[in-house]
């Protein structure tokens, strides 16, 4: 890292900060790794946790809509409207815990939970469809 | 660069880096303070 | 005579440094760029890395190219203020594309759920955190511009790219005071139910320091290593 090995000092670099360029530039170097880390694996990263491949892009985003807003009937409408209301604007099924400082009860998304909350609403839905008469169903439970 | 061995530019190299140096330690007790509230924050809630 | 072959000798000097260093920054100029995408980062990064090799060898030549931490400060300044500016021009004004509303809030949901949180819910989109919009309205436009501009100007080892990167990087330390403070203000809202809560946002955003490592040496370097 040190290109003037040969040579002393680095153009614009005096003898009395000789220490502390030598320590700003190694902390350079590691933000600059850590920058170009970050941005190269952070999308493929989250694209897998959030259930990429098995979830498409635009599954992904109805699947976090439905659990940011607590509403299984929300869809990603795409493409949305170029200059359309925004997607969320007026919404009344989001759940929050209301105070000095508003607390959402979304549940955290562990790693692929999307996926197990489609398969399980899925399922739901399915069981539903099976059991056609809802009074029957009320009965069966009781 | 001949002229460090000048007395007048010595005396502000040091003010320099004293100055300097009271910068860094203000600047990153500050981001760790906040990181230590946080901590606490996370410690005595259920995020 | 004598002096003007001496002055040759030099301007063949200086001709040849100039050349070498513009071959170097070929390489990592467009390498810096792919890497703020996010996207195109891993074809980025080897053409940064042949740059910097590039310069490496013409320095140890004896030609006189930037100083490498002058290189490292310049492109972490451009990466910094580029990656900034992508994630919040996306939630400024493409909050409604797919890949806003799936990989952002995702980000969002993992380490800050100011993206995450009843967004896309404000009449203006993205965001629905108190404060964050503001951060993004009074800074994208200003001093990340400035920055971006001020980094090419210092990697040309202009004097204004280094005043306007002493200045851009007190903003700089306006905006992390500010910006921590308004996190922590707001922790209920910004960590509850995130993935990775303040521990994972702080790894993943103590690497955007750079104003604070670049401040100290910006006001000791030499400055006749710039020109006007």
């Amino acid at each position: 890292m040190n290109q003037s090995s040969n040579q002393g000092l680095a153009p614009g670099t005096r003898e009395t900060y000789s220490r502390l360029h030598r320590w700003l530039q190694r902390g350079l170097f590691v933000c600059l790794t850590a920058l170009v880390l970050e941005g190269t694996f952070t999308f493929p990263f989250l694209l897998v946790w959030y259930g990429w491949p098995t979830l498409s892009l635009q599954e992904m985003c109805s699947e976090l809509q439905k659990h940011r807003f607590s509403d299984d009937t929300r869809e990603c409408i795409y493409p949305y409207p170029l200059f359309g209301p925004a997607e969320g604007a007026g919404q009344t099924t989001a759940q929050d815990e209301w105070g000095v400082q508003p607390r959402p009860k979304y549940e955290r998304i562990g790693f692929r939970d999307l996926v197990r909350f489609r398969d399980e609403r899925l399922a739901r839905e399915a069981a539903a469809k099976q059991t056609p008469d809802p009074g029957l169903a009320i009965g069966v439970r009781e | 660069m001949n002229d460090r061995h000048d007395k007048g530019i010595d005396a502000q190299d040091r003010r320099r880096k004293r100055a300097l140096n009271a910068f860094q330690v203000l600047i990153y007790g500050y981001l760790f303070t906040m990181f230590l509230i946080q901590l606490h924050m996370y410690s005595v809630s259920d995020w | 005579m004598e002096r003007a072959a001496v002055a040759s000798g030099y301007d063949v000097h200086q001709e040849q440094s100039r050349e070498a260093q513009r071959q170097a920054d070929r390489w990592m100029l467009p390498g810096a760029i792919m890497m703020t995408t996010a996207i195109l980062g891993p074809i980025g990064f080897p053409l940064f890395l042949k740059g910097m090799s590039i310069q490496r060898k013409a320095a140890l030549q004896g030609l006189s190219v930037r100083p490498m931490i002058c290189t490292l400060l310049g492109y972490l300044v451009i990466m910094d203020s580029g990656l900034n500016s992508i994630g919040w021009s996306l939630d400024l004004v493409a909050h409604h594309s797919l890949i806003n509303r799936t990989l952002v809030t995702a980000w969002g949901n993992m380490f800050d759920a100011g993206y995450y949180w009843h967004y896309n819910e404000l009449w203006i989109g993205g965001t629905g955190a108190p404060g964050e919009k503001s951060w993004e309205i009074g800074l994208v436009p200003t001093v990340f511009c400035m920055r971006l501009a001020a980094a090419i100007g210092f990697l040309q080892m202009k004097r204004w790219g280094h005043q306007w990167l002493i200045v851009t990087c007190w903003f700089g330390v306006i905006y992390w005071v500010g910006y921590v403070a308004n996190m922590t203000m707001f922790a209920d809202l910004r960590y509850t139910g995130v993935v990775f809560p303040v521990i994972g946002w702080w790894i993943y955003d103590i690497f955007y320091i750079t104003p604070f490592l670049a401040i100290p040496y910006l006001h000791t370097v030499n400055r006749e290593i710039f020109s006007d």
